[in-house]
């Protein structure tokens, strides 16, 4: 059966959460295995939600803020991307494809670059294939080597 | 031991918006599987009031505690459906919103992929809704002053609507004088009125209200503070700081020019009868249209679009340019009898009233209108040869009749398009707006809420939200005003109550959050080495949440708990068996 990659994507709610609305109001298309939480601020992230969504199956997860300078919050996106640095290095060590784990801006009149980046991301993942952290886990968890 | 949990889940067809992509039904049948989901139903329009009443219905007879609805975006019905539940005695924060509209079928093609992404995104809203807990609303006391930044048409219009209600209003202009682009302008379209006569009378009635204190020369250094209690600090004449405390407000910054000089085939700074149509308004202001040498034009060559509507410099329509250039050539006839007026035009754009019989009578008038192509034909324009018997020549590929033509011309008038100001970035970073992809502020919704902002008690009025003519940016300050009048007349308005709390057992006084937060709404008590938020100042954007090394800051409606269970709500169906 063909490959079809799940993406958790964590959305501020100013920015890109709006710029996906934009999206649909727009009427462009994008592929429907993208999940989205909605959060108010990218700053809101902690990397909790990112193992919690790898833990849970996703392929992917991406988190949309808004562009440097735009915050609604000042300068949250700019703590989110610190985290983002971070993590990065820890899912490196864990085996995790770094293109799985990607941090983008969009913003709320960015409706055109965010059916893209879905577009393009879903490529990618396709093309790495599955997420085996789930399934290696849930062997740990029932005690087998 | 935690209450009973008693969910109620409803899906929304919107008519056919939801109902053609989504399997609603089958969407209902699956949540109705879920433990703790009493009831799920489906209707054609949730957000009416048969729908809303449906779920008032159920609150009531099934004793719901928790209500689902998957329709629209939550940015457009959220606070309609809390408001359901509060009518119907239940905490409007025990409800969550699944968005299967905007992010499900209206951007998906294949039914059964569709479907199953709803009932996931349903199912998150389900497992999230379940750790929602009941928030008081807070509200806060509404200072009746205003700021309105900017003195144009839009900012002076606002202020005499506010003033003229009783209210105070402080209006800060970066000019010398109020007035704006309306001030530069000598007749306005479609009827010819005076502009000078429309802005002078206002800037009168401006200036000398008691309710109005007019700063000019002035910039607004600073803002803070939240809806219904904002201060700023404002400098005159590049010193002199003033404090003003207010409660809402306005932006009409206005827009500028582009530079001429930036579009190179119109040679404009480089031959010397190339003028900009805010440079023709000035000789029409003086009183005389004339060549720099003072003679009459012969040949007056007016072109549309310039820096508008073309990838290489603005995208978008610049709104005002066509009808002015209309303007023009009915002014021109009758400064210059004997004269001929070109009209090299991309598209003509007569949208709003008169403006179709404008475009009407001044083709009657003897004009001459050429059409080309902005994108892959725009006018060549070069000096002409002594033999020419005229100063330029403009070629073009005319596209009506497909020919290649050259245009004499002894004036040339470019349409420039408008642009956001350089400052505006700055200013918005200040009163909390966010551009939109170009230097103009982006509204709360584009359809249905195009005055308000994403930052409460602020508002965008006229050309710094998109070019306008002069009824529309009226329409616009008018509008925010009804709104800031609306809440100065409650005298209160409710702020955020989605705030962090510190869990003052689990806090060990580390102060990262203090440093973190972007409002210093957290302070450290000496007393009790612990970390305390001011719900008054704090915005709830989490910040604090997630940089807590002992998870002791909860971000109410945002808390850990409530964020990890809609993630396994969203991933428990994603495999089908």
């Amino acid at each position: 059966m063909e490959f079809k990659p799940t993406i958790v994507a964590f959305l501020c709610n100013w920015c890109s959460y709006t710029g996906a609305d934009l999206a649909g109001t727009s009427r462009l298309k994008y592929p429907p295995n993208i999940r989205v939480i909605r959060l108010m601020c990218s700053g809101r992230i902690e990397p909790t939600f990112i193992l919690k969504a790898f833990r849970e199956g996703a392929d992917g997860v991406l988190i949309c803020g808004c562009h440097p300078g735009d915050c609604h919050y000042h300068e949250g996106n700019y703590k989110c991307l610190r985290r983002y640095v971070l993590l990065r290095k820890y899912f490196k060590q864990l085996g995790i494809h770094e293109d799985r784990f990607r941090l983008e801006w969009i913003s709320a009149s960015e409706g055109k670059q965010f059916a893209e980046l879905v577009n393009e991301m879903t490529r990618t993942l396709e093309k790495i294939g599955p997420c085996k952290i789930k399934a290696i886990l849930e062997t740990f968890d029932k005690g087998e080597d | 031991m935690r209450e009973e949990i008693r969910i109620g889940v409803y899906i929304c067809w919107c008519g056919n918006n939801i109902a053609k992509m989504v399997d609603v039904e089958a969407v209902s049948k699956e949540m109705q599987k879920l433990p703790d989901v009493v009831i799920s139903r489906t209707y054609k329009y949730m957000c009416s009031d048969p729908g809303q009443d449906l779920i008032i219905t159920d609150i009531k007879e099934q004793r719901l505690n928790r209500v689902v609805v998957a329709a629209c975006s939550p940015r457009i019905h959220e606070s309609t459906f809390r408001k359901t539940l509060s009518s119907a005695g239940l905490n409007p924060y025990l409800f969550q919103m699944a968005n299967i509209r905007e992010q499900v079928s209206w951007v998906h093609s294949s039914r059964e992929e569709a479907t199953l992404k709803a009932v996931s995104l349903v199912q998150g809203a389900v497992e999230r809704v379940k750790w929602h807990e009941p928030l008081e609303k807070r509200t806060v006391e509404v200072n009746p002053a205003t700021l309105i930044i900017g003195g144009g048409i839009s900012g002076i219009s606002a202020a005499l609507e506010i003033a003229d209600a009783g209210k105070q209003v402080y209006l800060v202009e970066k000019q010398e004088n109020m007035g704006g682009k309306v001030a530069c302008i000598d007749l306005t379209y479609p009827h010819l009125y005076s502009g000078q006569q429309l802005i002078h009378s206002k800037i009168d009635q401006t200036r000398s209200h008691s309710n109005i204190d007019v700063f000019q020369n002035s910039e607004v250094k600073k803002i803070s503070g939240y809806i219904g209690n904002f201060e700023a600090e404002v400098a005159r004449n590049g010193q002199e700081d003033i404090e003003l405390i207010f409660g809402n407000i306005i932006v009409a910054t206005g827009l500028k020019t582009i530079d001429a000089a930036k579009v190179e085939n119109y040679q404009y700074g480089k031959l010397t009868d190339v003028f900009t149509s805010f440079e023709l308004e000035e000789m029409f202001l003086k009183g005389k249209v004339a060549k720099k040498d003072g003679g009459i034009p012969k040949n007056v060559v007016i072109i549309h679009c310039v820096g508008s509507r073309n990838t290489n410099y603005h995208e978008y329509c610049s709104r005002t340019c066509c009808m002015t250039a209309l303007k023009y050539a009915n002014q021109l006839r009758s400064a210059l009898p004997d004269s001929n007026i070109y009209q090299v035009y991309s598209d003509m754009r007569a949208i709003g009233k008169a403006c179709e019989e404008l475009y009407t009578s001044t083709a009657g008038r003897d004009v001459m209108f050429l059409s080309f192509d902005q994108q892959d034909g725009m006018p060549q324009l070069r000096k002409a040869d002594p033999e020419d018997d005229c100063e330029m020549l403009v070629e073009m590929d005319e596209k009506l009749s497909g020919e290649t033509i050259e245009i004499p011309a002894d004036m040339v008038v470019l349409m420039v398009g408008m642009e956001g100001h350089d400052e505006a970035r700055e200013l918005g970073r200040m009163t909390g707006l966010s551009l939109c992809g170009n230097e103009f502020y982006i509204e709360k919704h584009p359809k249905l809420d195009p005055v308000a902002t994403t930052t409460d008690g602020v508002y965008v009025v006229g050309s710094c939200q998109s070019p306008k003519d002069i009824p529309d940016s009226i329409s616009q300050a008018k509008a925010a005003v009804a709104r800031i009048l609306a809440t100065i007349n409650v005298g209160s308005v409710e702020v955020e109550v989605t705030t962090a709390v510190v869990n003052e057992e689990a806090c060990c006084g580390c102060q990262t959050c203090v440093k973190v937060c972007p409002y210093t709404a957290i302070s450290f008590d000496e007393e009790k080495k612990i970390s305390v938020v001011n719900e008054i100042l704090c915005k709830g954007c989490g910040t604090c949440g997630s940089t807590c090394p002992n998870g002791a800051i909860r971000s109410r409606h945002f808390t850990d708990k409530q964020i990890l269970s809609q993630i396994e709500g969203l991933m428990s169906i994603h495999k089908p068996e």
